[in-house]
């Protein structure tokens, strides 16, 4: 879902350099993916919760999960915000906000009483939605100039905003947590770090392609100042054949499908933990009983600035907590 | 004796008040028949003979041991009766050594040269309790009953107005078999086995309802159906205990999955060759009796836009017509949806020429996109449900009524913009498209769905709508086959029979969500073979050269 304001959250932190910035945002989540995938295979019957508790402790473990259940219900409730604004702002302009973000998450609410087979057939199925994301990059390619792209490392590089930015793009794959508790449900979770690095390799491949587009085409500087670049470039896009007179609506409809499964995936995420945490069988009792306070928090920012301002809070805290986490497990 | 005189009393008493004759039977389930011809004779007159079709004819077998034939008038073939079956009996033949000097010979001698030397008749059996007996006679077996016999002969010889094989009037083909299943289920094992000479083709007869006694018929290839599906299938039948079953369709009903889905869960077919297709695949097909539709489980989604011809044409030529027809489905779906959405809330997506032109087409329509459409869409219902139930001679008048009303009228009165129209039609046809009827039904209401949600959110309710769907889709099971096998979960066999039609040579192993306990139908040197350089033997130029 952060693809709508990736290209953005890259050329901040490196100028011409953001694709370079992109590149190690994916590898960082590459690496954190591996340490958790294989944590997994370690434990292929059990989910992260289950044997968390064994590795630090009861207690430790505990609140560790609980607080893994407060930070994606965070995330679900914020990235459904997100997309409810560029829907409210760009489609449904006389639609209230809460009414978008409602429905997206009632409809992640009812899907997500399903079981994990389901799950992954979704999953599946929502696969070659990323074409309209590679349809928009190859028509933009004409409207592109490469000199936008260079010096490839940026003007003025610097350590130290490339890491920040580098965190921020990585935080957009914490959705790909899930696979702590997709792991116990695999047929054969030994292949687990194949399909991994296979889906890093779609996701941040088509990522990287985006911000190489979106910089190619408005420059390091515009982009900086959009909102949601990749929503301008889809703007600028026109189908041959000018069966389309513009695209950025058609473009955000099919998009629904990519917040879906994203969404879809945090709320699984959230309902699987609270699940383990409380020793129940069941995760589906909390698919509807979470919804109020998923709703309420996605409520709570005042607007989009605040909104993007609680977003790369919460992007840092998680990044640095789940990194923490991660390496805490892994030493035990 | 005088249990008999007991049994009788209380037989008759009862029957006199308003016991059912099946509750009596049920209750003396185990009342046999023991050589006594009168009590026999007795007995079935007073549970029967209300019934003034009953026939109880008295004669005398070989011209010496009393015997009466019980049967139905109505049911049964009166002249195998009179030719094949009373006439040898009455002849008087010579008794056999063992008789002579016997006043009462040994019953089951008597039985056995009654069916081994009188009767010319193939299909006989034998029952003791009167229970089977009764339930013989309404199928349409006459009974025999000989004195110092204990045993009923049954013979097989019901009669029942039948109509022909004829071609199939929901399912058909431009390339392929004319024949379709009639009601007669011996007519339909006989259209099945006639398609299919193996021996591992099994054909198990169950019967279910109470009152109806319908007798399914539940096919399978020995060595290619899973085991686990086929008995999957019988608990289900077996569970089902119902008083009567009508149609395979009352059937389908206690057999499926999910009930409340919109989407078939099972298929149905008047197409024997449909038929035995599945049967290669591995899946089960159930005939019921009194009805011209098998069933066929488990069934996908994908099933539901194949036809038979896809087969019958070469590749290229059905990949293209099937890929028409997902066209027409998927525009049976969204059409209203999308038109209403790009109408009333995106109108710069189209081209502004287009915009424009579609504006003054709606300038006069006093109703808002959605309510247009929506009107048009329950009108076009209408009529095809009018049309549906017309008496055919009243048929004509109605469509010229309906095209009035759905085309000009309703543009010229300012009712609807000629857009609606056009979409309305194109949804329409593209549904007619769907060689399934039930599926198309299930896309078409969802299609209102569609419509309504679009005219609230548009384009994103729609995406709402179809994601509902595909989620509702995905988490369908028939028979604990994932509805949308073989896209998801992926099967590349599988998948080269379902946007396309892959070559018949390239799609050598049966589909594997079904789990065939064998997998290839094609044989090995088959690939090799066809795709040989021919020989051309009357080739002008090096002819008998190559091979």
């Amino acid at each position: 879902m952060g693809v709508l304001a990736l290209s953005r959250l890259a050329a901040e932190a490196g100028g011409s350099g953001a694709p370079l910035v992109t590149l190690l945002g994916v590898l960082v989540s590459t690496g954190g993916l591996r340490i958790l995938t294989k944590l997994g295979t370690r434990f292929p019957r059990e989910s992260i919760v289950g044997y968390s508790t064994r590795l630090i402790g009861p207690w430790c473990a505990a609140v560790i999960s609980g607080v893994m259940v407060l930070f994606f219900a965070a995330l679900t409730a914020l990235t459904a915000r997100e997309f409810a604004e560029v829907v409210v702002t760009s489609v449904l302009t006389r639609t209230p906000v809460e009414v978008t973000t409602l429905t997206m998450l009632l409809l992640t609410a009812l899907s997500s009483r399903a079981n994990m087979t389901s799950f992954a057939y979704a999953h599946l199925f929502y696969l070659p939605f990323v074409m309209p994301g590679l349809l928009i990059v190859v028509l933009s390619t004409k409207n592109g100039d490469y000199l936008n792209l260079l010096p490839l490392i940026g003007n003025a590089p610097q350590v130290g905003s490339f890491v920040v930015g580098a965190l921020a793009i990585s935080a957009l794959f914490q959705g790909a947590f899930i696979m702590a508790f997709v792991i116990p449900a695999m047929r054969q979770p030994e292949k687990a770090m194949r399909s991994v690095l296979w889906g890093i390799g779609v996701a941040g491949g088509l990522y990287l392609l985006i911000v190489l587009a979106t910089v190619a085409v408005f420059g390091a500087e515009a982009t900086r100042e959009f909102l949601w670049p990749t929503l301008e470039l889809a703007r600028m896009t026109l189908l041959p054949g000018e069966v389309l007179e513009r695209l950025d609506a058609a473009f955000l409809v099919v998009w629904v499908t990519a917040v879906f499964t994203t969404l879809y995936s945090t709320y699984n995420l959230t309902l699987r933990a609270a699940r383990d945490l409380f020793r129940m069988e069941d995760h589906r009792p909390f698919a509807l009983f979470l919804l109020p306070y998923i709703m309420l928090m996605a409520m709570l920012p005042t607007d989009v600035v605040h909104l993007y301002l609680v977003m790369r809070r919460r992007s840092r805290t998680g990044t640095i907590g789940l990194g923490a986490a991660r390496g805490r497990t892994d030493d035990e | 004796m005088t249990v008999w005189q007991r049994l009788f009393r209380r037989g008759g008493q009862r029957l006199s008040g308003a016991v059912a004759p099946e509750q009596w039977l049920e209750e003396h389930q185990h009342l046999a028949y023991d050589g006594h011809l009168d009590h026999a004779v007795n007995l079935l007159e007073d549970l029967l003979g209300v019934n003034d079709d009953l026939v109880i004819r008295s004669f005398r077998v070989f011209g010496q041991h009393p015997a009466v034939l019980v049967y139905f008038s109505n049911l049964v073939n009166r002249e195998v009766i009179n030719e094949q079956i009373l006439w040898p009996l009455m002849q008087s033949q010579p008794s056999s050594e063992n008789d002579r000097g016997r006043t009462r010979p040994h019953d089951a001698e008597l039985t056995q040269r009654v069916m081994e030397e009188a009767i010319y008749y193939g299909e006989v059996h034998t029952e003791r309790e009167y229970v089977k007996m009764v339930e013989a006679l309404y199928r349409g077996e006459p009974l025999l009953l000989v004195a110092g016999a204990s045993v009923g002969i049954l013979l097989a010889t019901r009669n029942v107005a039948q109509r022909s094989v004829e071609e199939p009037q929901t399912e058909q083909v431009i390339r392929g078999g004319r024949d379709g299943f009639t009601e007669l289920l011996s007519t339909n094992i006989t259209l099945l086995r006639y398609r299919l000479q193996t021996p591992n083709l099994r054909v198990k007869m169950v019967t279910i309802g109470r009152m109806t006694k319908t007798k399914i018929a539940v096919c399978y290839v020995e060595g290619i159906v899973q085991p686990a599906l086929l008995k999957e299938v019988e608990d289900r039948l077996k569970a089902v205990d119902v008083d009567g079953i009508f149609d395979a369709g009352t059937l389908e009903q206690f057999i499926e999955d999910n009930h409340w889905s919109p989407f078939p869960q099972v298929q149905n077919t008047e197409r024997p060759d449909k038929c035995a297709v599945s049967l290669l695949e591995g899946r089960v097909v159930i005939l019921t009796d009194g009805t011209p539709f098998a069933l066929i489980v488990p069934a996908v989604f994908a099933q539901f836009y194949q036809t038979p011809d896809d087969y019958s044409e070469r590749p290229v030529m059905a990949s293209l017509i099937r890929l028409v027809r997902i066209v027409a489905l998927t525009f049976s779906l969204v059409f209203p949806s999308l038109y209403v959405s790009v109408i009333a809330f995106n109108p710069e997506l189209i081209p502004t020429k287009f915009a424009v032109a579609v504006a003054g087409g709606r300038a006069g329509v006093p109703f808002p996109a959605v309510v247009e459409v929506l009107l048009m869409e329950v009108t076009m219902e209408v009529l095809r449900e009018a049309t549906l139930r017309v008496p055919q001679q009243v048929g004509g008048a109605l469509s010229i009524v309906g095209v009035l009303v759905i085309g000009q009228a309703a543009v010229s009165a300012g009712f609807a913009s000629p857009i609606t129209v056009v979409v309305v039609a194109l949804t329409t046809i593209g549904s007619f498209a769907t060689p399934a009827y039930n599926a198309a039904v299930a896309l078409r209401i969802l299609r209102f769905l569609l419509t309504c949600l679009a005219g609230v959110f548009g384009l994103y309710g729609v995406m709402i709508g179809l994601i509902l769907i595909t989620h509702h889709m995905l988490s369908l099971r028939s028979f604990g086959v994932p509805y949308l096998s073989p896209i998801v979960p992926g099967d590349w066999q599988g998948t080269k029979d379902t946007w396309i039609r892959a070559p018949l040579w390239w799609m050598p192993k049966r589909p594997a969500h079904l789990q065939p306990a064998n997998r290839r139908r094609v044989g090995d040197g088959t690939l090799r073979d066809v795709m040989q350089r021919p020989s051309h033997p009357l080739d002008p130029v090096h002819p008998r050269k190559g091979r």
